[in-house]
């Protein structure tokens, strides 16, 4: 009997299926992977099991009794533990606090926190993962791999029968991930079940005893270990229809590249890039593929000045640049970010004001703000970008997320710019909107602009890229041309250890 | 990875700027004269202290939460006139005591749940609250001051205990409590945790709501409290004789090295910093100086201190 079952689990989000009929078996002594794209329902899938969030619909069964796991604590009560990947550790909290968190262990008259004693057992949590951390230090002292370590040391600590692992090797050096695999073969042993998020095929084909494979928010297989090589599970995950019918945009135009617009050269930085290489000439659309947090946003700060570069160089037209965004901008580059609600758009201002802000001077030299010709020109933008509604002094925040993508764009247009890097620009917002955008995209490279699409949609790289580069671990790891772009070959490039 | 792990601990992290220049003031003060080392002064200072270490201590806890009370000394006036009228109006010191208590939680619960539960900003939360106790204290005592207590409370207020006056054994025990409740009890794990990653302790199982809610009750338990010094003090209660208690209170707190963000603070850095807006007050009192340049003096130490912490915090090499 398994450990704990999810028979036919759905969840829906307005306008999202995150799981739908997915049923998954987790026995005690395996290791049960979990494969699937960015957004096919792994963690809703965990949030689920650890009542983070509800199923609407299938149930649960934990060691063959129907349970209903509300909240966390009663996945806690189960046995049920989670690494995260998103840390949850508190800063300014010693390590021995931390493991116990929730469950500190206390005095049996005062009730007081018994100190001697949670250290000791947190210093044996670490211990048994070879870890020599002082159990008074604050993890807000600590580096991102030590703080993984010590959130797994936390979950380990607490004697999970089920224990869950979103991707607990991202962040870790190949020392520590043996380290990791090593306690994870003797949980094993010791009857334990483990669910295991990996984007890595080789702990997928090395740990798993068994693989599920989820794709837009459905189980497409579950395999026994050694039932399918690492080929055809990138095909489950990646989806036979995708080639096709999967295409929200397919591009009309492919031109001869002109001059170098963007060079980077041996490109090195403290947020992880290490040694990138890139080219990106006029007239050309350069995908950047690559898992989440393989480097991909991290090379476009650095281009853009936002982060600090350790070693390289960054040429931008021919020159080499030097300073922060403001100096890079005055160059003709634009940054447009993920999250441009935060970081693209003033939204509680109009739309005109929006697509005016980046040009003010360029419009009004001297400095005198003229409300007609201001309009004039926001109305000319909107018409080009097609920005519905029309209205220029329709408010930013209530227009739809293709909409404000749209803005975005328009006011680092106006702004002049020549080499425009998107950060997921597609994220959020409807497949109609996305086919503009792209529309859009490619109309900037059809007048000389150069374009660095960072994109985590395989299929938007595929058809709408000249070319691509493929990151894994801040590194390129490969770059495809146009003749070899298909999600296939992107997906192998973005997870195969080499 | 193995390496020694030379991480800095909870005890061997380097001290906030307040020690060095709290040091500074308490001797310039002592150099300064005008009677500042004398016996009678230095009773005084322990008296003036046990207020604001009162109300500093758990404000402490609640910036510690990513929180700010600005109601803290507005409730303490509505506390201390509450009790004057209970005594007043002839009751025992016990039932005006609970009075003031029951105020000063009813506070706290208001602040702590609209906070917690509803997710408002706690400077707006308690600017409301602030309004709301001023305005109590005002319409209860028709803005005059409440007399005619009877000797009880103001005995109380004089009496000592070895050696010592009540009202600082009084603050001391608070100092004593908030240390014990931060320091040794799950709820002190708690106040580090919803400043520094409410979520974690939300998926710990924890219920972080009640929690929060907790930290701002303790706090307005503490203001009826204090009530008690506050009223025994002039054998009155005066309804805004406290107001504007609550910047000394937050200033001693950021003094002390506390942070507005991620749980990141210490009790004893609040208790040097009363010690030091304490002495640098009276010192300056005793050098005949105006009470609203003292205010600005306390300014430009904070702003100095907050500086040098900021600084040496931005200079320190980033983590392995």
């Amino acid at each position: 009997m398994p450990l704990l079952a999810l028979r036919s689990v759905s969840k829906s989000f307005p306008g999202v299926r995150a799981l739908e009929d997915v049923s998954l078996d987790l026995h005690g002594g395996e290791v049960h992977m979990l494969l699937g794209e960015n957004g096919a329902g792994k963690s809703s899938l965990i949030k689920v099991l650890y009542g983070a969030y509800r199923a609407d619909a299938g149930t649960i069964l934990h060691e063959g009794h129907l349970v209903d796991i509300k909240r966390p604590a009663d996945a806690r009560r189960m046995g049920i533990a989670v690494i995260f990947q998103e840390f949850s550790l508190v800063p300014f909290l010693d390590l021995a606090h931390n493991i116990f968190l929730g469950r500190e262990p206390r005095h049996r008259v005062t009730r007081l926190i018994d100190h001697a004693r949670m250290h000791r057992e947190a210093r044996a949590a670490l211990d048994s993962l070879g870890l020599d951390y002082d159990t008074r230090a604050l993890p807000v002292h600590l580096g991102i791999a030590r703080q993984q370590m010590v959130e797994i040391a936390k979950a380990l600590s607490q004697n999970a029968r089920i224990l869950v692992m979103d991707e607990p090797t991202a962040a870790l050096s190949d020392r520590e991930a043996d380290a990791l695999f090593a306690v994870i073969r003797r949980l094993r042993a010791d009857g334990v079940a483990i669910l295991y998020i990996s984007h890595r095929m080789k702990e997928v084909l090395e740990l798993g005893d068994r693989v599920t494979v989820l794709r837009d928010g459905r189980r497409v297989a579950t395999m026994l270990r050694g039932e399918a090589s690492a080929n055809e599970l990138i095909a489950m995950m990646v989806g036979r229809a995708a080639g096709a019918a999967g295409a929200v945009y397919q591009r009309r135009h492919f031109g001869e590249p002109g001059a170098t617009a963007l060079e980077v050269r041996g490109l090195c930085t403290a947020s992880g890039v290490n040694g990138v290489d890139l080219v990106v000439r006029a007239g050309e659309i350069v995908g950047l593929s690559g898992l989440v947090g393989a480097g991909r946003t991290e090379v476009a700060r650095a281009v853009f000045g936002a982060d600090p570069i350790t070693a390289g160089e960054v040429k931008l037209f021919g020159a080499p640049v030097h300073g922060g965004p403001d100096r890079v901008a005055s160059r003709g580059v634009a940054l447009i970010p993920e999250n441009r609600k935060q970081e693209g758009l003033a939204l509680k201002r109009s739309t005109q004001d929006n697509l005016l802000a980046a040009s003010l001077w360029k419009q009004f030299p001297r400095g005198w703000y003229r409300a007609r010709p201001a309009r004039r020109h926001a109305r000319a933008l909107i018409e080009r970008l097609r920005v519905t509604p029309g209205e220029p002094r329709r408010l930013a925040s209530v227009l739809s997320g293709g909409n404000q993508q749209k803005v975005v764009i328009g006011k680092w247009l106006v702004a002049g710019c020549r080499l425009f890097m998107f950060d997921e620009p597609t994220r959020g917002i409807d497949i109609g909107a996305k086919g503009e955008i792209f529309a859009l995209i490619e109309d900037l490279v059809k007048r000389g602009a150069a374009v660095l699409l960072i994109s985590s949609e395989l299929s938007e790289i595929v058809h709408v890229c000249d070319r691509a580069y493929v990151m894994r671990t801040g590194r390129i790891v490969g770059e495809l041309a146009r003749h070899d772009l298909s999600e296939e070959n992107l997906l192998r490039l973005a997870m195969h250890e080499t | 990875m193995n390496a020694p792990a030379r991480s800095v601990t909870y005890r061997t992290r380097p001290l906030p700027a307040i020690v060095p220049i709290g040091l500074f003031v308490v001797v310039g003060a002592v150099l300064a004269g005008h009677g500042f080392a004398s016996e009678r002064n230095i009773a005084n200072l322990g008296l003036q202290a046990s207020i604001l270490l009162m109300l500093a201590m758990p404000m402490t806890l609640i910036i510690m939460s990513e929180g700010l009370d600005l109601s803290a000394g507005a409730v303490l006036s509505l506390c201390s006139v509450v009790m004057a009228m209970m005594l007043a109006g002839g009751h025992g010191l016990v039932a005006a005591l609970a009075a003031s208590l029951g105020v000063g939680l009813a506070f706290g619960l208001a602040n702590g749940g609209l906070v917690s539960l509803l997710g408002l900003p706690p400077f707006v939360v308690t600017l409301g609250t602030l309004g709301i106790a001023q305005g109590a204290a005002l319409v209860l005592t028709e803005g005059n001051a409440v007399s005619g207590l009877g000797p009880g409370i103001s005995a109380l207020y004089a009496d000592h205990i070895a050696g010592i006056p009540l009202p600082v054994i009084i603050a001391l025990a608070t100092w004593l409590v908030t240390h014990v409740l931060l320091y040794h009890t799950r709820f002190g794990a708690y106040v580090f945790a919803i400043g520094g990653n409410r979520d974690a302790l939300v998926l710990a199982g924890v219920r972080a709501s009640a929690w929060h809610i907790a930290i701002y009750a303790y706090g307005g338990l503490v203001s009826g409290v204090a009530a008690l010094l506050l009223t025994g003090r002039m054998n009155a209660a005066h309804p805004t004789v406290a107001i504007g208690m609550e910047f000394d209170a937050i200033a001693a707190v950021v003094l002390g090295g506390t942070s507005f963000e991620r749980g990141d603070g210490r009790l004893l850095g609040t208790v040097l910093g009363v010690a030091t807006i304490t002495v640098l007050r009276n010192a300056l009192d005793l050098l005949g100086i105006e009470s609203s340049l003292q205010v600005v003096s306390i300014g430009v130490l904070i702003l100095v201190v907050i500086m040098i912490d900021s600084a040496r915090r931005t200079w320190r090499v980033h983590p392995a």
